[in-house]
């Protein structure tokens, strides 16, 4: 298939040795995800290790879409390893990150990166072209990750500044380029090895969840610079290029002549639903003269670039990580996370840090002795220290760099996270949407490895009826049409009631075929294709009339017109299950079992107090509800748990695949690798 | 990492001076003491365009991957004719640089090369083009250009030089191009940064004129000034 470089690059820095495998080998899988989960079962033969153990193998893997005109695939980086974030156990995971990075490797020549072993000292990884060196980085370490970026871009430019044409390589014909070096690096967290350090690639480009800065650390390992000049092959360039021209022309936000735009000006949130470009921010309007900003390849250009380049590129939760001390602060905020390494979802409840000192347990000499600035929560200041001691692991930092679930273990609090004072609901992980409605969500992290950051019915089912209430607009397309919209696109199935969020649907059948069409979706078009989770998929698209989006047209169309294979959406969807259920067998060979697909207590005991907005039939009709007043019940959630596993062929006493499922994926190694350690799923 | 300011020449005067030439007579002195020659009147103006608003662009490089595809049949932004510079920790509007060629009324590039592969192409409305097989490798056209990044680009795997022709020959798209047809540039920009025009912009040393922000643009929050 076209759209593969054909090697992937295979690093051991126990023995600095340079190797390549051959993609051919897992082609089957698609590229990201698939990939990297068949490597990590190829290499790691013992799955039990712990995050920062050199056996450990970390992969950055691209798709054969990577670097291409497909809409907003170009630019993914899918990196997979064990993290040391999940709490309590360290599962095998994944995080996904955008930019340069990822089309550079390709244009280098490579489909993705393995990292084995532990360097005897700091290293990092300078790739151009096929020339690839382990080079020392002791200068490197200490420096933040914005630094150590602009350092390495000086020297892979023989210390010339960048705006013409550099020479790639030796010799004219070696290629050249007049882009920067893609740098992926860790800042002073991932070091010192925090467990909610991340990787940062330019200035906003964050694989945030999982823990992968730490697990770098670990490695002895600061950056990764690719250069390239090389091609990525094409199958059929025209249809791909026309295919691109319908994407904008039809499904695409007119930034000159919108069919729809926000009732309201400079209002970020109605991105959500226009997907117009710069909205990434959300929350945050824009204050300063800006531009909007795309990863390679994109269609929508979500982020942003400021005139004083504080918050440059940021978007999401790590935009509005710390907002109370005025626009510029909050950027200025933003950064140190970025530039430390700090992953944001690991420390966005600060609020709860305030609490503690409010109630008298955290301060100065008190039961959790802490000297940070409490008195100047809310200021700068006190996001400077926090940031500060978490990268340096000084103060409380010590223990918030372990992730605040294991700190609050260790100062002896963990009944705050089961009465949710702190809302951590699934593995450790921070609350993203109400675990107790927007189930999609919660079920997926749950039977999962994380918080699942998969915004696919999110942003219609939650978000469009949200904002329109915010602004007092009717929303722009009624319940039922929406979830029949979306049923339609919902290959195999089509049944609206896989939409119902209501108090019964949560735990119906149909969300079980929900939640089997998701996870396959995802893991497959989304993390293995590596289509854009913000851009992918596209259900209700408002720059349409009927309100029609892409899917499930546009997954398979760029992928063969890039590919020249000739594959289904359903023939996606299926490979997505083989890679849900090779990613199952991982989990379990670490312990997995359904006993502990438990969510944290308040999401069962805690009844929801805030509106929110989702799609439910209540009543015999199709509304927006508010979804007040409600928890999950447990009995209720166990017994849909025993519907879903039989959905996918799972011994629903255990959770764990059958050998029928795993034959009929073509995994007969995998059930046999599980039944040799006595976790085959009962027939 | 801001972008570097652009060396002053002879060259730079010539091209942005250039559409201002065209009425002077053979032999008029030119600031700086250099004559110019004849054949600078035999180089008739570029009938198309690209314009550039570099404000507008968000640097998602959607250009040159089209401007690879639709040339090359392939995707390498080292093969680009439009090259979009940016630097992630710089500020707006410095952040960014866009590179397309200025289609320039007396072009250095046609004047330096020595085979006359590099020509203003009278069948499509007099752009300046490489042709390819006249093409030596001397890179000459390349070193000629006045910008920086230079507008010429080293095609390192076929060894010779290549440039936009506004996709008057785009082998792997089934679009017509040149003046009177479409550019693959323009018809990707998710933001409409890029258009073509037949009118000679506006321009200065620093870039175009140019400002394709409308009031919707506006309405988003972004600046239209």
């Amino acid at each position: 298939m076209k759209g593969y470089m054909g090697k992937i690059l295979r690093v051991n820095l126990t023995d600095r040795s340079i190797s390549t495998i051959d993609t051919k080998q897992y082609e089957q899988w698609g590229g990201g995800h698939g990939m990297g989960s068949a490597i990590f079962w190829d290499l790691v033969k013992d799955k039990t290790i712990s995050a920062f153990d050199s056996r450990n193998v970390v992969t950055l893997m691209t798709s054969p879409l990577v670097g291409t005109l497909a809409p907003s695939a170009a630019s993914r980086t899918e990196v997979q390893g064990i993290g040391p974030q999940a709490y309590p156990y360290e599962w095998f995971t994944r995080s996904n990150v955008g930019g340069r990075f990822a089309p550079m490797l390709k244009y280098a020549g490579w489909d993705g990166i393995v990292v084995e072993g532990k360097a005897d000292s700091p290293v990092w990884l300078d790739i151009r072209n096929q020339d690839v060196k382990i080079r020392d980085a002791s200068s490197l370490w200490g420096m933040d990750t914005y630094e150590t970026q602009q350092e390495i871009w000086s020297d892979v430019n023989n210390g010339l500044d960048y705006g013409s044409w550099n020479q790639v390589g030796f010799g004219r014909d070696g290629g050249r380029s007049t882009q920067r070096p893609a740098v992926i690096a860790i800042g002073q967290a991932g070091e010192n090895l925090s467990r909610i350090a991340c990787l940062i690639h330019d200035a906003g480009n964050a694989a945030g969840q999982g823990g992968f800065g730490g697990v770098f650390g670990s490695k002895n390992l600061k950056a990764i610079s690719v250069i390239g000049t090389g091609n990525v092959e094409v199958a059929d360039p025209n249809a791909l290029m026309q295919a691109r021209i319908w994407m904008k022309e039809v499904h695409g936000y007119n930034v000159d002549e919108p069919l729809r735009e926000s009732p309201v000006d400079n209002f970020s949130l109605y991105g959500t639903i226009t997907r117009r470009p710069g909205f990434g921010a959300l929350l945050l309007e824009v204050t300063e003269p800006s531009r909007p900003k795309g990863c390679v390849g994109c269609y929508m250009n979500c982020r942003k670039k400021t005139s004083t380049a504080y918050g440059n590129e940021a978007s999401c939760v790590e935009a509005i990580f710390y907002t109370s001390d005025g626009p510029e602060n909050a950027n200025k905020a933003t950064d140190l996370l970025q530039k430390y390494g700090i992953n944001v979802y690991g420390i966005l409840q600060h609020g709860y840090l305030r609490d503690l000192y409010k109630m008298g347990v955290m301060g100065p000499g008190k039961q959790i002795h802490s000297e940070l600035p409490f008195e100047q929560y809310g200021k700068i200041e006190f996001a400077e220290a926090l940031t500060k001691a978490i990268a340096y692991r000084e103060d409380i930092g010590a223990d918030l760099a372990e992730g605040l679930p294991r700190a609050i273990e260790k100062w002896g609090r963990l009944e705050d996270i089961e009465s949710g004072l702190i809302t951590l609901p699934n593995w450790g992980y921070n609350d993203h949407y109400d675990p107790r409605l927007e189930v999609e969500w919660s079920y997926g992290s749950i039977l999962g490895d994380r918080d699942i950051n998969e915004h696919c019915l999110n942003w219609s089912v939650h978000w469009l009826p949200l904002v329109c209430n915010a602004i007092d607009q009717e929303p722009i397309i009624s319940a039922e049409d929406m979830v029949k919209t979306i049923a339609s696109k919902l290959v195999i199935f089509d049944d609206p009631m896989m939409l119902d969020y209501s108090a019964e649907g949560i735990y119906s059948e149909a969300k079980a075929k929900m939640i089997y069409w998701h996870r396959h979706y995802t893991r497959f078009w989304k993390q293995s294709v590596l289509y854009c989770d913000w851009a992918w998929p596209f259900f209700v698209n408002a720059n349409v009339p009927d309100f029609k989006g892409f899917t499930p047209e546009g997954e398979p169309k760029f992928f063969n017109a890039v590919t020249g294979s000739n594959i289904t959406f359903e023939e996606g969807m299926e490979i997505g299950r083989k890679i849900w259920n090779l990613d199952r067998a991982i989990w379990i060979l670490q312990g997995r079992h359904r006993d502990q697909e438990k969510f944290a207590g308040y999401v069962y005991d805690v009844p929801t107090s805030a509106p929110y907005a989702l799609t439910a039939f209540e009543n015999g009709k199709w509304v927006y509800s508010d979804c007040l007043d409600r928890s999950l019940d447990r009995q209720k959630f166990e017994d849909w748990k025993t519907m879903y596993y039989k959905l996918e062929g799972w011994d629903p006493s255990s959770g764990w695949p059958k050998r029928s499922t795993l034959n009929e994926l073509g995994l007969g190694n995998v059930a046999d690798e599980l039944a040799s350690k006595g976790k085959l799923g009962s027939e | 990492m801001a972008n570097e300011p652009r060396k002053a020449s002879r060259r730079d005067f010539l091209k942005v001076g250039s559409a201002s030439l065209i009425g002077l007579s053979v032999g008029t002195l030119f600031p700086g003491g250099t004559w110019l020659d004849n054949k600078i009147y035999a180089i008739p103006a570029s009938e198309g365009y690209l314009l550039v608003d570099t404000k507008k662009c968000a640097g998602c490089l959607s250009c040159m991957l089209a401007c690879s595809l639709t040339h090359e049949g392939k995707e390498n932004l080292s093969l680009s004719r439009i090259q979009i510079m940016q630097d992630s920790f710089v500020g707006f509007p410095n952040d960014i640089t866009m590179s397309q060629c200025r289609q320039c009324a007396y072009p250095p590039c046609v004047e330096a090369c020595p085979t006359k592969a590099l020509h203003a192409d009278e069948n499509n409305g007099n752009i300046r083009v490489v042709e390819t097989g006249k093409c030596i490798g001397c890179q000459r056209c390349i070193e000629a250009c006045p910008y920086d990044s230079n507008r010429v680009v080293w095609n390192h795997e076929s060894k010779h030089s290549q440039k936009c022709d506004l996709c008057a020959n785009t082998p792997f798209w089934e679009e017509e191009g040149g003046p009177d047809g479409k550019q693959a540039c323009v018809a990707v920009c998710p933001m409409n940064a890029i258009k073509f025009t037949k009118t000679i912009p506006t321009q200065s040393d620093s870039g175009y004129n140019v400002n394709l922000r409308n009031v919707h643009y506006g309405k988003t929050g972004f600046p239209t000034n």
